[in-house]
């Protein structure tokens, strides 16, 4: 009974997720497409705008029809500030590459820690072990403008201002407490019986971690660091007073786009952000399978 | 008991094992003889698992002394014992195809790679898994499941294996198989195996020697024909046997050699119960009381139901207030119905009498 449970698991989650219409019929289909088109409008509404003219993006009624064009993709990257001067480099293809290092470095910096620190708290559970687990997901019941001027302050002194390594350890702590709680789930989850087994057949510890437990919460990892590269990535207040010149982020940078003398250039902001979709789009395409087994992961009981 | 020190392979001396006020193993003691299938006997929650937890050095005990092969393994770490174990939930490792499980204990030992192929060839052929090499736990039915974390177990050709209920999560059908299967890898490894079950079946039908356990510690050991045909107490006499013993309150006749049972006098073969004793408990298998024929002279009693099970019936028979149960053959069956009538005898020399208080068996 428990393996045909499993298996119509594994194909709900596996494998259907490709198959077009599946057991649900038609109808709820078709309900289904209609409620993700609404969801994605507005997503579709940016990479349209990115294609259009400075005209074609401010007409009335919204153009649907119209001659695509690049030039905005173009000036992200190079363009003149005023009419007749000189293309400048905009510094944009820096401010991706911060974005990238910065969410890449902290997500799997939460990650590592998380993990440990997560498997401590799972199967080494201290006294007292909810009340450490509550108080770490307090540090982020703290609305973000409460704590931004005292981490000002201290990133001030602490000569981190502007630094990679501000950021990176600010984002690191903020990816932390989910990651502890999301990963402490999924070894909840495992079978204390297999990790005694591998102790049996004469694994240390560290490897029982290593090759059994690890390997089980892949998954969890995955969906992890989806969740955390999403809420990293996205980041804007912290970014804004925490980075410099040099390590600004894609947001902030999108943010001071923002004016100009025709106005706000809607075409321009639409292909940023049509570029800052890109790289969480192929990691959230990458890691789909293993995501969807990592959110719909404990909901169901084996 | 008698046997040389040298051919013990596991001992355990008064262990005691508690999990914060929870006392799990209570002065547990046993010994098994190398080369023994010794099983430990209970129903559930009595301390089987953590007596083979105990053994394996998942579990390291407060008081007592656990040997195995002569050595004080009380509280060494797991490595050195050489003792494999069979989980209930089989505990194979989900992420790793059937081949890499078996690979996994020898890896950890350091066998090369050609020794490690050629043992997995080996096991995979006498378990006949050759086929599911390459497939990952969860698409293997139970049985197979349950072949491989034997493979598993045995790869490493450990001194002791350790099997905790491994028929318990399989169909009926599949045990009467796995078995037969666990007798064959028995005689064909030769190692010392301690199994523990629930299940009085298997324990009859598997054990060379079987401890029963009763709160945290053995009640009786001994061969199933022992346990069966002399059991320390009531508790090992309704543990042992299907169906239950019969059990009726009685009290010692005055003459101190005869009891007053609730429908009649008999006579105690033998002993003579001590001074003193007045309330006891008298226990009759089922298998041992016989239903007369009609002109014959016995015990009056009414049919309440009938149990056919194909070969047997057990007859479930009020009887002076009393309900028993007795087991007669299919063909002997034929004429009752419910709420017909008989009557019945049995050997006197076949009652057990038991001290009312204590428990313990008398004659």
């Amino acid at each position: 009974m428990a393996d045909t449970e499993k298996k119509s698991l594994a194909d709900r989650l596996g494998l259907k997720v490709h198959s077009g219409v599946g057991n649900a019929g038609w109808g709820r289909t078709l309900f289904a497409g209609v409620i993700s088109f609404v969801y994605f409008f507005p997503v579709l509404w940016i990479i349209l705008t990115a294609f259009k003219t400075h005209n074609d993006a401010l007409a009335i009624p919204p153009k649907f029809i119209f001659t695509p064009t690049l030039e905005n993709f173009v000036s992200v990257f190079s363009r003149a500030y005023s009419a007749g001067a000189v293309a400048q480099d905009t510094g944009f293809a820096l401010y991706f590459f911060n974005s990238v290092f910065i969410a890449g470095t902290s997500v799997f910096l939460a990650l590592a820690i998380g993990t440990l620190a997560a498997f401590g708290f799972s199967r080494y559970p201290l006294r007292g072990n909810d009340t450490y687990l509550f108080i770490i997901l307090t540090t982020r019941m703290l609305p973000a403008i409460v704590v931004i001027i005292p981490i000002f302050l201290m990133f001030r002194v602490a000569g981190l201002s502007g630094t990679y390594i501000g950021v990176i350890l600010l984002y690191t702590a903020f990816n932390l407490p989910f990651t502890v709680w999301m990963m402490k789930s999924f070894f909840d989850e495992l079978s204390p019986d297999v990790e005694d087994a591998a102790r049996i057949d004469g694994s240390s510890d560290r490897r029982v971690f290593f090759k059994i437990c690890l390997p089980q919460v892949k998954a969890g990892l995955a969906a992890t660091a989806v969740f955390g590269l999403i809420l990293t990535w996205n980041e804007f207040l912290f970014a804004l007073l925490l980075t410099g010149v040099d390590t600004r982020t894609v947001p902030v940078a999108m943010a001071q786009t923002i004016g100009g003398d025709i106005g706000v250039r809607w075409g321009l902001l639409a292909a940023i952000e049509t570029l800052f979709l890109i790289p969480v789009i192929v990691v959230t395409f990458i890691l789909q399978n293993h995501l969807l087994r990592g959110v719909t992961f404990g909901t169901v009981k084996r | 008991m008698t046997a040389e020190s040298g051919d013990i392979a596991v001992r355990l001396d008064s262990i005691t094992k508690r999990f914060g006020s929870v006392v799990a193993l209570d002065q547990m003691s046993f010994e098994v003889q190398r080369g023994r299938l010794f099983v430990v006997f209970g129903p559930s929650s009595v301390g089987k698992t953590t007596t083979l937890r105990t053994i394996a050095g998942l579990e390291r005990p407060q008081e007592g002394k656990l040997e195995i092969n002569g050595r004080d393994f009380t509280q060494a770490p797991i490595a050195g014992r050489n003792v494999s174990m069979v989980f209930q939930s089989f505990a194979l490792y989900p992420h790793l195809t059937v081949r890499e499980n078996f690979a996994y204990p020898l890896k950890e030992a350091g066998t090369s790679a050609a020794d490690i192929a050629k043992r997995i060839d080996e096991i995979a052929q006498i378990l006949s898994l050759g086929h599911r090499l390459d497939n990952k736990p969860e698409t293997l039915s139970g049985g197979e499941q349950q072949r491989v974390a034997l493979g598993r177990s045995l790869i490493r050709r450990p001194d002791i294996l350790l099997l905790d209920e491994p028929l318990t999560n399989l169909d009926a059908k599949l045990r009467d198989d796995m078995r037969t299967e666990i007798k064959r890898l028995h005689r064909q490894f030769g190692i010392t195996i301690v199994y523990a079950t629930p299940d009085e079946l298997e324990a009859l039908s598997m054990g060379e020697e079987i401890a029963v356990m009763r709160e945290g510690h053995v009640v009786q050991t001994g061969t199933p024909d022992e346990l069966y045909l002399t059991p320390k107490d009531l508790y090992v006499a309704q543990k042992i046997g299907s169906p239950t013993m019969n059990v009726i309150g009685a009290r010692a006749g005055s003459d101190g050699v005869s009891i007053n049972a609730p429908f009649g006098n008999f006579p105690l073969s033998g002993v003579a119960l001590p001074s003193g004793t007045d309330e006891l408990k008298i226990g009759i298998r089922p298998a041992d009381i016989r239903i007369n024929s009609a002109q014959q002279e016995g015990i009056a009693g009414r049919v309440r139901l009938l149990e056919p099970l194909g070969d047997i019936t057990i007859v479930d028979v009020d009887a002076a207030d009393q309900r028993l149960k007795i087991v007669v053959r299919e063909a002997e069956a034929l004429s009752l119905q419910p709420g017909s009538e008989l009557s019945f005898a049995f050997d006197p020399a076949r009652l057990h009498v038991f001290d009312a208080e204590s428990g313990l068996h008398m004659t």
